[in-house]
């Protein structure tokens, strides 16, 4: 009885705003409390940090983001798209889509693509005749379009642990990066294909096709262009291991960006830094935290609980996806992707390999979930940002962007009930 | 006070410039000269470890942690007064008890004596453990005088 009252309060002190690192910190300590097993044990678990060589790409991938966001990396990459798809009809939803995508794989979904792409985009896209609630609908959704390409943060964070849990067949990040490929380009085209449809015979300025512009866009953008290809030759290629690719991309940026652009000078560096250590250290303290729950719960056999209790309600694979499904919707709506990452997979993540669910499949079912619910009210991150930052109430944003999210829920079922989309090019 | 932030800072700045600097050599060791510290791997998993804990020392001091936070928006300042008075005071109780734990662990170890790389003993690899939860916990107990300034919210 006391144990339920105890985990009751801390999650009440949870909902009240109290740290994801702090709950998390004190319901394993109340459980090795409970199991007899002397706290300093808390200390042992949080220091295994210091044995996931993975780990390491996480920082040094934070710390390129945060420069290519303080930077005017976000201008220059919109006006190389513009120039190159700005002639086809209907083209600035697409250019919109793609760029936010690409930004958020590389920023991590932090919702800076809305304050740095979306801020851009969203008097361009009214400007040329797009709807004030369709534009805003679309700078929304889009702050989270990307997840699934690399090197975005969650990818990584989902490698790691399913790494670590070792359930089901193993993989490498690489193929989990392969994977997220065809989905979100399914994402993408499903949204392209919707918007030129509801705007077939409306006024949509469009913009003339000039050599000299895409030429001028192509070189400002000059030394960032390599960016993609190092990512694809350095990951998904094979060249470098991910680690390594981190470090090299974040030299490249910083050289780019500090030097040669010189958009971020000596004296804010340092504070852009702070910012990104600031918040990687803050997810990799929770990750160590639940390394040391999910302990607890191991020892009190709950995952096995939970386990057997899905086994005798859910029979088929199918059902149980029906269920994961409107489960993730929930749980990302509530929780931010970091944190419902660390504690939700090394549990769901044996459940999924049980029902012949694969393991890379399950990262990418869940990412896709998670990307939709930061635009899920009442809390998705997404609205709060776009509210603030448009100066929009947070009603008229849930409004805006239900269409879209209409058109990505049909996305995510197909991602989830069509594993070849995920698996077939690993 | 100000020179703790600035020796924090430093702290952080080290960590970072160590870590890419490390790994920056271990590829180009690796790549060009088939080679590479023994000790570097090591080294860059136990600073990834320190870059997480300064990193959340100073995120205790300027941005704050990652939070559900789903029911502040909708309450009086009052109740938004009690919850925020009752989330710091356990938040730094929980920090202050790990912190204390993970200082009896540090002294064990240290009292055994291992060593993690190049001659550097492992409890000097973990001593920043107990030092960060202490003073995570005690900037909750600050914060509940000098709140983190916020992004203003909008009025729905």
């Amino acid at each position: 009885m006391e144990t339920y009252f105890a985990i009751a309060a801390i999650l009440l002190l949870a909902v009240m705003g109290a740290p994801i690192f702090v709950v998390l910190l004190s319901l394993a300590m109340f459980g090795f409390y409970i199991a007899d097993v002397p706290l300093m044990i808390v200390s042992v678990e949080l220091y295994r940090i210091s044995d996931t060589p993975l780990l390491l790409a996480l920082p040094l991938f934070t710390l390129a983001g945060y420069l290519l966001a303080e930077s005017q990396s976000s201008t220059r990459l919109v006006n190389v798209t513009q120039a190159l798809i700005g002639w086809l009809p209907g083209s600035l939803s697409i250019i919109a889509f793609i760029t936010c995508a690409l930004f958020t794989a590389f920023t991590g979904a932090s919702g800076v693509t809305i304050v740095a792409v979306g801020a851009l985009l969203y008097p361009a896209l009214k400007q040329v005749g797009y709807s004030e609630r369709y534009s805003l609908g679309l700078v929304t959704t889009s702050g989270s379009l990307g997840l699934l390409l690399a090197p975005s943060l969650p990818l990584i964070l989902y490698g790691i642990i399913a790494q670590q849990l070792g359930v089901g067949p193993s993989f490498t990040i690489q193929q989990l990066f392969l994977a997220g490929l065809m989905p979100a380009a399914l994402m993408l085209i499903m949204l392209s294909v919707w918007s030129l449809w509801i705007h077939r015979g409306k006024n949509i300025a469009m913009q003339k096709f000039t050599i000299e512009e895409l030429k001028a866009a192509l070189w400002a953008a000059r030394w960032e262009i390599p960016l993609p290809s190092l990512v694809i030759g350095g990951i998904y290629g094979g060249f470098f291991a991910v680690s390594e690719t981190a470090a090299v991309i974040l030299l490249y940026v910083f050289i780019v960006e500090v030097f040669i652009y010189k958009e971020i000078s000596l004296t804010q560096l340092p504070v852009v830094v702070r910012k990104a250590v600031a918040m990687v250290g803050g997810i990799i303290l929770i990750l160590g935290v639940s390394l040391a729950l999910t302990n607890v719960l191991i020892d009190a056999e709950i995952p096995t609980k939970v386990f057997d209790l899905v086994q005798s309600k859910i029979e088929s694979k199918w059902a149980f996806l029906v269920f994961l499904t409107i489960f993730l919707l929930i749980l990302g709506a509530i929780l931010d992707i970091f944190s419902a990452i660390v504690i939700m997979v090394p549990i769901l993540l044996p459940i999924a390999v049980a029902y012949g669910i694969h393991p890379v499949h399950l990262g990418i079912i869940f990412l896709a979930n998670m990307q939709i619910g930061y635009f899920t009210p009442p809390v998705g991150m997404n609205l709060f940002i776009a509210s603030y930052r448009f100066n929009k109430p947070i009603t008229e944003l849930y409004r805006a962007t239900l269409p879209f999210m209409a058109v990505l829920i049909v996305a995510l079922l197909l991602i989830t009930y069509i594993p070849w989309l995920s698996l077939g090019l690993i | 006070m100000i020179l703790f932030h600035k020796l924090e800072n430093a702290l952080l700045y080290s960590v970072v410039i160590g870590l890419v600097s490390i790994s920056l050599s271990q590829i180009w060791l690796r790549n060009v000269h088939d080679s590479g510290i023994y000790w570097g791997d090591s080294a860059l998993r136990v600073l990834v470890f320190w870059l997480a804990m300064v990193g959340a020392m100073v995120a205790s001091r300027e941005t704050g942690h990652i939070s559900i936070d789903a029911l502040s928006r909708y309450l009086s300042p009052l109740w938004r007064k009690i919850t925020a008075t009752s989330t710091s005071v356990f938040s730094a109780s929980v920090c202050f008890i790990a912190a204390w734990q993970s200082y009896l662990f540090v002294k064990d170890e240290r009292e055994f004596g291992d060593i993690a790389f190049a001659n550097i003993p492992v409890w000097w690899c973990e001593a920043i453990m107990p030092v960060a939860l202490f003073v995570i916990g005690l900037r909750f107990l600050i914060q509940l005088f000098f709140p983190i300034p916020q992004a203003p919210e909008q009025d729905t």
